[in-house]
């Protein structure tokens, strides 16, 4: 059975410090907490600045035990990050994974990855040959893919609306808690889910 | 050879004691290793004390206590000499941090009062300190997460090496915490977590191999060095221990393999098949060409052009098929069709001989009964002659050498054949080399058949004079054979395979009296005298000390249901004075601490 207490606190603790850190973690939606979404911030200086990314997260039972599964719900271009299926290859999201660290450790991470990406244990074979070999041509796809798909730009907010309303919540409710966070459908997720 | 037959007779005859000497090769049904320990069975119950002599050589070297001298063991996957070499080269330190051995004490300067609260950074919950255990590495955890990441680990296979919780620390948690903790929630988990931990020794140890018998018997041998051997466990089966696979020496493995393979795929009826037939263009049957012309017609009614194999029209003359021209291929097409049938018939020239010798050994094996019968009928007679040994002796030799014999054609086939050395050697010399085994080869042959005829003969019948006679050439062929064999593999050795550049052929050396059967290891404690008392209940019922168990076994060298009952014997003789898997983690600290 997944520790929610310790997942409770976790969510506690990041929401504390979303000011500094810029990383969200918040419930999927169905009310249970082993599946999360998590938001990361593009780490500046890099192709992905300004993007914002989401990761899914899913708790296997033994959580802490085990590490979590995360992949890209966001897509992103990147040789350690599938470009199709969003997967992401980082040893502590396996063999390297310590209980002790934690859903906002690890979204660290793999913010840290798409800083430092490592070419040589790739998780996509083409954009780790592009970036070995065509190092500006995978800056601007990168950057072109965090523009598209990255951005909160690319989503109007009837599209929002209806995702919300897809996860269940009321139309009404949802337009107008998208309005007061100022159309960050996110930090709206989380506000219903609160609220 | 022939010569020396001759000559000889006499003088075995007239000297007694140098005949003795040859014939008495067999009596002994023991092989007795010539250094005092060489190959080892090691059973279910002489599991811990196998490890014991790697462990208190690192204990007593680097002053461990056991589950750290385990630790690095487990991480130096048992070999000793490599433990010493890093420890050399690198330094202690260095040693210990690679394999996550923390000695270190951490000593707490405050050290917390039982009940006072401590944050366990797993749970993020307060525990009182009782409930927390701090590892050597000096991260502490509350017990309950301790458990869980136990149990998880050890689910998943990782008993070995279970980490630290901490980010980053590759300290390894003591075995006996582990232990402790987890036997209290899943004492099934417990257990298997030990047995993980022994079989490490298996496992991870090039030394050390399960014995392949399906059903398993159980053993696991142990070898002293040279791994390219061949062993018989106790259980009876005999195997090469370098591959697992039976023994097949002079054979190399890789030759084995391929030798197994090509004669179990059929793959040469597949050969028959691209020989002489061909694909229909249409309904894809093999078509084969009983005559005629290069037009062919399938039964299904498709006409096509034998040469190439495509599809053509039914215009044709003796020398072309109209409106169809393929000649330009013909060549090449009839060089490929000649070389596979050569491929064939030189493959089926060593696969007859090599399967008439197996077959001649499986149909001598029938031999021995006979032979012991005709023995009790010659025993019986009123006669001078008393000591029959030589013709089981003799029998003995004549299945040693027959298995030499038949794996050594698919030797041959491999050696000089093209599929793995065409460019180790130029063709002149492959030719003198091949000439230079098969003579050897040939001369084995002659040698072992008329053994084998001189074993067959109805000698209860004969007369004592002929009996003395039929001893002599056994004795003398026997001995003749033995040396052949010998020679064989000196050739191979050195001449043969020892000129490759490549070195990954080696074969198991030939032994004189047959494969090596792997002894029992001794179970019992060679502890230190200091810690002998402490715990009784370790030591077992045999006696101390090191030295080999001498096993009265009665039966012949090849007998192998002698050897499963013998096992049985010793099992019920030591009783139940075994290391138990399942005693508490505190006793089996105590002994080693």
């Amino acid at each position: 059975m997944v520790d929610f207490a310790r997942v409770q606190k976790e969510l506690q603790e990041c929401s504390r410090d979303v000011e500094r850190s810029g990383i969200k973690v918040s419930p999927k939606g169905d009310g249970s907490l082993a599946r999360l979404i998590g938001t990361i911030p593009g780490p500046t200086g890099t192709p992905y600045e300004g993007g914002t990314f989401q990761i899914d997260i899913a708790l296997p039972d033994a959580y802490p035990f085990e590490p979590p599964k995360m992949k890209f719900t966001t897509k992103v271009w990147h040789p350690n990050i599938s470009s199709q299926s969003g997967a992401i290859c980082l040893d502590i999201l396996k063999d390297q994974w310590s209980p002790a660290l934690t859903l906002k450790t690890a979204l660290l991470s793999v913010q840290a990855l798409l800083s430092a990406p490592q070419p040589d244990d790739p998780q996509d074979a083409v954009v780790a040959q592009q970036y070995l070999k065509d190092y500006q041509t995978f800056v601007g796809t990168a950057r072109y893919w965090t523009e598209t798909f990255a951005k909160k730009s690319s989503l109007g907010i009837e599209e929002k609306v209806q995702k919300l309303v897809e996860m269940g919540f009321p139309e009404g409710q949802a337009r107008t808690t998208l309005e007061a966070v100022g159309g960050d459908e996110n930090l709206a997720l989380e506000k219903l889910c609160s609220g | 050879m022939e010569d020396c037959l001759g000559s000889d007779d006499e003088y075995y005859y007239s000297d007694q004691d140098s005949l003795d000497g040859i014939e008495n090769e067999d009596s002994d049904p023991q092989w007795i290793p010539p250094k005092g320990t060489t190959t080892k069975v090691i059973t279910k119950e002489s599991l811990l004390s196998a490890q014991k002599e790697d462990l208190r050589r690192v204990m007593d070297l680097l002053f461990l206590r056991e589950h750290h001298a385990r630790t690095l063991l487990i991480h130096y996957r048992w070999d000793v000499e490599k433990l010493f070499a890093v420890l050399v080269e690198k330094g202690k330190p260095c040693l210990f941090s690679e394999a996550g051995v923390t000695l270190v004490e951490h000593e707490d300067l405050d050290p917390p009062l039982p009940n006072s609260p401590v944050m366990c950074a797993i749970c993020i919950e307060d525990v009182p300190s009782v409930d927390t255990t701090k590892m050597d590495c000096g991260h502490c955890f509350c017990n309950s997460c301790w458990t869980e990441h136990f149990v998880v680990k050890i689910n998943e296979g990782q008993s070995k090496r279970i980490r630290c919780m901490a980010h980053k620390c590759n300290a390894i948690c003591d075995e006996s915490v582990v232990r402790n903790l987890v036997s209290k929630r899943h004492p099934h988990l417990a257990e298997k977590f030990d047995r993980f931990l022994l079989e490490s020794y298996i496992e991870d140890n090039k030394r050390v191999k399960w014995c392949p018998s399906t059903p398993h018997c159980g053993n696991a041998i142990r070898v002293e060095d040279d791994e390219f051997c061949e062993i018989e466990c106790t259980c009876g089966l005999q195997f090469c221990f370098s591959c697992l696979s039976q023994a097949h020496s002079p054979c190399s493995c890789l030759m084995w393999e391929l030798w197994a393979k090509k004669c179990r795929d059929e793959s040469e009826t597949v050969n028959w098949i691209t020989v002489h037939t061909k694909p229909c263009p249409k309904c894809h049957k093999p078509v084969e060409k009983n005559g005629g012309c290069n037009l062919v017609s399938c039964i299904c009614g498709q006409a096509f052009c034998w040469l190439c194999g495509g599809a053509t029209g039914r215009d044709h003359t003796w020398s072309s098929i109209a409106g169809h021209s393929c000649g330009r291929y013909k060549e090449d097409k009839e060089q490929n069709a000649e070389r596979a049938k050569r491929d064939l018939y030189r493959y089926m020239h060593y696969h007859n001989r090599y399967k008439a010798h197996t077959d001649s050994f499986k149909l001598e094996s029938n031999l021995k009964e006979s032979i012991q019968k005709k023995v009790a009928v010659s025993e019986e007679k009123d006669s001078r002659l008393r000591d029959f040994s030589w013709v089981n002796n003799g029998l003995s030799r004549l299945f040693r050498s027959r298995r030499v014999l038949s794996y050594s054609y698919p030797f041959a086939f491999y050696m000089f054949g093209e599929e793995l050395f065409k460019d180790e050697m130029t063709k002149e010399e492959r030719e003198i080399k091949q000439h230079l085994f098969e003579d050897q080869q040939q001369q084995l042959e002659e040698n072992v058949e008329k053994l084998s005829k001189f074993l067959e003969a109805p000698f209860d019948d004969y007369k004592e004079n002929e009996v003395m006679d039929i001893r002599m050439q056994v004795i003398n062929l026997s001995a003749i054979t033995d040396t052949l064999c010998q020679k064989m593999y000196d050739c191979i050795e050195s001449d043969l395979l020892g000129s490759l550049q490549l070195g990954i052929h080696n074969i198991a050396p030939y032994k004189s009296k047959g494969i090596e059967k792997a002894s029992e290891l001794t179970v019992c404690w060679v502890n230190k005298a200091n810690n002998a008392d402490k715990d009784p209940r370790l030591h077992c019922g045999t006696s101390g000390g090191s030295t080999e168990p001498e096993q009265p076994s009665g039966s012949g060298s090849s007998d192998e249901s002698g050897c499963s009952s013998r096992k049985r014997a010793r099992k019920g003789a030591l009783g139940g004075g075994f290391f138990d898997l399942n005693l508490p983690a505190e006793v089996i600290d105590k002994s080693d601490s």
